[in-house]
């Protein structure tokens, strides 16, 4: 063992100075959002507030609905992730555990789309929410980002394939139906990886900036990552640096949470999911 | 009763992906050989004209160019950098600093487009962003970073990378702690060699991974561009940052220019298509399967 420490000692000093480098832009976003305006663009840099301030915050709150706008991407995250996992959960199901005609093609027909480019739909598609009358609306924000559950139900195939079939064999001798058997067999022992997929999804769905670019315009029914971008030009020189730092902190902060407390469970749950067929 | 219950299970999902995801392709493929400007009721055939137009258009071109330089530095980029801060972070296991590395180097990619550009833009401002006066500090001339036609697109994929580079090194991470130590272990009893090791023990157990990997990466890489491109350059200074998505994203939401931008949808549908097929045909036949 002691023949790697000094290995493991250089790992470690990579690996902080990394860390660093790639926090950076965000821990110098974290310091602005606690300085005063007034000496954020002073040219003198700073890497610490020096007189620490919530007022950024108050500013920010002041311009804009930000607390309105967090409720709002707490909303469509939510039920875009809920919408995914109803999508791709029985679908994945179905194609681990059921033989019908057909299912190979259905099944490729979903994991296909996992390669996609999201902007490669995104005329048509916007096209037909104004033509629905959809268009500002809650529903034109999260219903067209449901489908891409591609890696979903790839991901949830693989989850239940590795299942023991005794387990369903049991419990189709004692007479539990096919729904019984998904429902009590299946999701309670894939609960690992709904967790996980769960977690990817809302940080992804938290974060969709384009599409709600385009179809939010009413100021009270932004996200906070749409919403951000109301803060003026980033190159103006008006842009009140402080109150977007403020902002782009706030959006930061639950994602960062959810994250940090579910990464163990995320590692663990993608490792088995995809180093076997 | 016994045929049908799979399609419940199923359907959704299947109806879900051809309405909402095939559709749109073939709505492109119908636009694009039409002249239809949404707002009015007539449709005319426009024949091949938008195809026509797009090729000789300069900024299809150049945005052409700047993508194709994109998927070949950023591509190899996304996927060889993060397995090997994956094999770094995996090298000290065990360590209570393990999951802070991976939290801190996965964070960038939870962060929103509009956030990383915030932070970004204020980073590279030509004006009085942190990089000049660092610059300057050290005595070395300015540099007007992501508004200087040299170096846009190099910023663009700077961040992209800084963006993007997190969900790739989870992957490898997820995939280097299923590896049996016993085998490594095995193998450096015998005298091999970490190189060694690595090659004919480590790469052919993770080739699936691998191989999901070097599949993906292309889509997400073109799929982050386009965010981080709105959010830092707009595509400018002259195009000189832009790349076939966002021109589409342009010619079709900033102009309105539908039956030019499916044009453009169509000839990224097939090229991906192609590049895909290629993938398949070249790396799937190694990946291995337990």
């Amino acid at each position: 063992m002691s023949r790697f420490l000094p290995h493991r000692f250089a790992l470690h000093v990579v690996l902080v100075i990394l860390c660093l480098v790639t926090l950076f832009p965000l821990l110098w976003m974290v310091t602005a959002a606690f300085t005063p305006q007034d000496q954020i663009t002073a040219k003198a840099l700073r890497f610490w507030p020096e007189d620490p301030t919530l007022g950024n915050f108050t500013e920010a709150a002041r311009r804009h609905p930000i607390w309105l706008w967090l409720g709002n991407s707490m909303l469509t995250a939510g039920l875009i992730t809920l919408g995914k996992l109803a999508l791709s959960l029985p679908a994945g199901y179905a194609f681990a555990r059921m033989e019908f005609k057909g299912r190979d093609t259905a099944f490729w027909i979903v994991v296909a789309t996992m390669s996609f480019p999201s902007v490669l739909a995104i005329i048509p598609t916007y096209i037909a929410v104004v033509k629905l009358g959809a268009f500002d609306s809650y529903g034109a924000m999260i219903v067209p980002m449901i489908p891409y559950v591609g890696f979903y139900v790839f991901y949830f195939r693989q989850s239940f394939r590795q299942l023991p079939a005794s387990m369903f064999e049991a419990a189709r001798i004692d007479g539990a139906g096919i729904w019984k058997q998904f429902v009590q067999i299946g999701l309670p022992n894939v609960v690992g990886s709904i967790a996980a997929l769960s977690v990817i999804s809302f940080l992804g769905a938290w974060n969709i900036y384009l599409w709600g670019q385009l179809v939010l315009e009413d100021t009270t029914r932004k996200t906070l990552t749409t919403g951000i971008a109301m803060f003026a030009d980033l190159d103006g020189a008006q842009t009140p640096w402080g109150a977007l730092m403020a902002t782009s902190l706030l959006s930061v902060l639950p994602v960062l949470a959810v994250f940090l407390m579910a990464q163990r469970y995320i590692v663990e749950a993608l490792a088995p999911g995809l180093a076997d067929k | 009763m016994k045929t049908l219950a799979p399609w419940i299970f199923v359907g959704p999902a299947v109806v879900a992906v051809i309405v909402f995801l095939y559709g749109p392709m073939i709505a492109s493929l119908v636009l694009s050989f039409l002249d239809w400007n949404l707002l009015s009721p007539d449709v005319g055939f426009a024949g091949t004209r938008h195809y026509q137009a797009v090729a000789a258009s300069h900024d299809f071109r150049l945005s052409a160019w700047n993508t194709l330089l994109y998927c070949l530095v950023l591509i190899p980029a996304q996927i060889l950098l993060p397995l090997g801060f994956a094999l770094m972070i995996h090298g000290v296991r065990g360590s209570r600093m393990g999951p802070i590395y991976r939290g801190a180097l996965f964070l960038p990619t939870i962060v929103a487009y509009s956030v990383a550009g915030v932070a970004w833009s204020w980073l590279l401002n030509p004006v009085n962003g942190l990089f000049n006066e660092v610059l300057s500090a050290l005595g070395l001339p300015r540099s007007r970073w992501h508004t200087d036609p040299q170096l846009a697109l190099l910023c663009v994929s700077l961040v992209t990378f800084w963006k993007s580079f997190g969900l790739n090194m989870l992957l490898w991470l997820a995939a280097l702690t299923t590896v049996p130590q016993s085998l490594i272990e095995a193998a450096r009893l015998d005298g091999a060699r970490p190189r060694r090791i690595f090659f004919n023990i480590t790469l052919p157990l993770i080739s699936p991974t691998a191989f999901f990997i070097a599949v993906t990466t292309l889509f997400s890489v073109l799929d982050d561009i386009v965010g981080v491109v709105d959010v830092l350059t707009g595509g400018g200074p002259a195009g000189s940052s832009s790349n076939l998505l966002y021109y589409l994203w342009q010619q079709g939401l900033g102009f309105f220019q539908f039956g030019q931008a499916s044009a453009v949808a169509m000839i990224l549908i097939v090229a991906v298509l192609l590049v895909t097929w290629a993938q398949f045909a070249l790396v799937e036949r190694k990946v291995h399967y337990e």
